[in-house]
């Protein structure tokens, strides 16, 4: 069991459902962070598209059997962002969807940054930001050492580039040619503080990974087509490391939380809720 | 070498604590020990791997490398990554021994240690060299003084010191066969063996090396020598010091020390550490808690604690320093003195 046999169906149907998919994705994370009244919507929504085309066409990976051996390993380095992964994984089927609604609660399976020993489907506890991205080496060496063909697949934020132990781990991929990992950056230049190019510029990232011995790919993280397109080329090449660099926009699909300082680690109210639905919904038809 | 679930040990061919221990001097350090042990059991267990930041030829990890290279990763000069990527192979379950400096290894790494490793129970081994002044000729940057406290004070996290070849030996065995994150504190430079090949260490326990029934000296790591030596001391003056190595730091053996405590109601802890957070505190507060007061008399138990006095180390000969630092022999001694007669209390 595991290995998923599609009766392929064309690129232009697959990117259909997947813009549907991340919309729907997209009303979950906001309706669990009103619920919780507490977590990170700003950096979920930005990697809504990505992360959907990941879980509903790429990632080889079992609901049933979450421990599956030879599954693709994903790494949520920007741990903060897991209410996107949540509600990928209940939509997937490793738990209730109904289950989201525990998100951050007392002695949920839903902990507040992602937790390997929780939670079905999370592959390693995250939250402290560069160090997903360094555990993902140590999987991806593991997947190489045991000659299997699993990839792994780690999303980080851009303004964790920060972090000095990303480039120990990027060099590290290169060292081990590590070409059964993925890297994507979700560079929505925006985090906590502020834009991150003002924070502490780490452009241009395309040119720091293909200096560290990686192929990068700088997509538009929003253009379904694109992120899946590339995601597929990702997922066959061989080789090298790879990189995307996936522009988007922190908050992507509500228009008051897109490209807002404040919506890094705020839930919305009531009434922000009210009109964050409807205009999800709106993208929805 | 057998790891056996003997807390105490006697008999005429392991150490025996009626006796005066010999101690014979060793080109080993516990580090290279620990790495040779490791070499050997490379060929029982073949699924281990071990990851390195660059001082391999320093932790002797190398000699690891050299026989399986295929299972050995130099991560290069970059503690932090190397801890997480160990964490990374390490989440389906495989046994990967980190190897380095005490220091950065446990201050550098520490948050990975705690968050990546202690919290989602991984099998991570930290072979972690240069504890506490045993690095002395090196300086302050390269002294873990501070080590067992932010160890022993991880959930989950388990800490042994050996003090000499045969039980580093015995600690990476005890190490593998545990399950989860174990910290293994060893040393620099080679001191002296107390230990055969037949005495047998289990996490937990202790030994006791020297029996005595006026003081009990409760150490760890080199400083065990340094508390034979005091007793030796002791001795001539009519003073019978019991010493108890505490091989495993955490969790340690309680049973050992509360009947050696009851015995002479006298402890005096002695390490190459912090006072602070170290073994002296853990053992005082245990003894405060546990420790039958009621039913001992007029005078119940004495205590003391010798380590760092929230103080940083120096650069020297090793014997200096620690003599320095409080730590030695002699400053055991004259710290048992100062206890038994009660004018510092």
């Amino acid at each position: 069991m595991g290995t998923m046999v599609h009766t392929e169906p064309s690129l232009d149907e697959r990117v259909a459902f997947l813009k549907k998919q991340a919309q729907q994705v997209r009303l979950h994370i906001v309706k669990m962070i009103h619920k919780a009244q507490s977590g990170h919507p700003g950096g979920s929504l930005s990697a809504a598209d990505i992360m959907t085309a990941l879980y509903f066409d790429i990632l080889n990976v079992d609901p049933k059997n979450p421990k599956w051996p030879d599954r693709d390993r994903f790494v949520l380095s920007k741990g903060h962002a897991c209410p996107v992964w949540y509600v990928c994984l209940a939509l997937k089927g490793f738990f209730p969807v109904e289950e989201l609604d525990t998100l951050r609660q007392f002695e949920s399976r839903l902990q507040g940054h992602p937790v390997s020993t929780k939670t079905p489907g999370v592959d390693a506890t995250t939250g402290s930001l560069g160090i997903g991205f360094a555990q993902a080496i140590g999987m991806a060496l593991e997947g190489k050492w045991l000659k299997k063909s699993y990839k792994v697949y780690a999303l980080l934020g851009d303004g964790e580039m920060q972090e000095g132990v990303v480039w120990e781990a990027a060099a590290s991929a290169n060292k081990y040619k590590l070409d059964n990992l993925v890297a994507i950056i979700d560079n929505n230049n925006l985090q906590n503080d502020g834009f991150t190019d003002r924070i502490m510029p780490i452009e241009p990232l395309d040119k720091k990974f293909e200096a560290f011995g990686w192929t990068t790919r700088r997509i538009d993280g929003h253009n379904m087509e694109q992120v899946l397109s590339t995601l597929r080329e990702a997922k066959v090449h061989r080789g090298t490391p790879f990189c995307i660099i996936a522009q988007t926009v922190k908050g992507k699909g509500v228009s008051f939380m897109e490209n807002v300082r404040g919506w890094h680690g705020k839930p919305p109210s009531d009434q922000e809720l009210a009109q964050a639905i409807k205009e999800i919904e709106g993208g929805l038809k | 070498m057998s790891v056996g679930n003997m807390k105490r040990t006697g008999g005429t061919e392991m150490i025996n604590p009626k006796e005066k221990i010999q101690l014979r001097k060793t080109d080993s350090p516990t580090r290279k020990s620990f790495s040779e042990r490791m070499v050997e059991y490379g060929q029982i267990d073949k699924e281990f791997v071990v990851f390195e930041s660059d001082i391999g030829y320093s932790t002797y990890s190398y000699l690891f490398g050299d026989k399986y290279p295929d299972r050995y990763f130099n991560m290069g000069i970059a503690e932090l990554g190397t801890m997480a990527a160990a964490a990374g192979m390490a989440a389906d379950g495989r046994t990967v021994i980190v190897s380095g400096y005490g220091v950065f290894l446990t201050m550098r790494a520490v948050e990975v240690v705690r968050s990546f490793i202690c919290y989602p129970h991984l099998n991570v081994k930290i072979l972690s060299s240069h504890g506490g002044l045993t690095a002395a000729i090196d300086g302050v940057t390269h002294q873990a003084t501070e080590d067992i406290a932010y160890m022993s004070t991880l959930p989950d996290m388990k800490v042994l010191a050996p003090c000499d070849t045969y039980s580093a030996r015995a600690a990476f065995d005890i190490a593998v066969k545990t399950p989860g994150p174990v910290f293994t504190r060893l040393m620099r430079d080679p001191l002296w063996d107390i230990y055969t090949e037949k005495d047998t260490f289990v996490l937990g326990g202790s030994h006791v090396v020297r029996e005595g029934k006026d003081i009990t000296l409760v150490s760890y790591g080199d400083i065990v020598f340094q508390a034979l030596e005091a007793a030796e001391v002791l001795a001539k003056e009519g003073i019978d010091a019991e010493v108890i190595d505490m091989y495993s730091v955490k969790p340690f053996d309680k049973d050992t020390l509360l009947e050696s405590a009851r015995r002479t109601k006298a402890v005096l802890v002695a390490e190459n550490h912090q006072k602070r957070n170290g073994l002296g505190y853990e053992i005082g507060t245990f003894l405060l808690k546990n420790y039958p007061w009621e039913k001992m008399g007029q005078k119940p138990l004495k205590f003391d604690h010798l380590g760092l006095e929230d103080t940083f180390g120096e650069s020297g000969n090793y014997f200096k320093v620690i003599d320095k630092y409080g730590i030695s022999g002699r400053a055991i001694a004259e710290a048992a003195r100062r206890l038994l007669k009660g004018s510092d209390r």
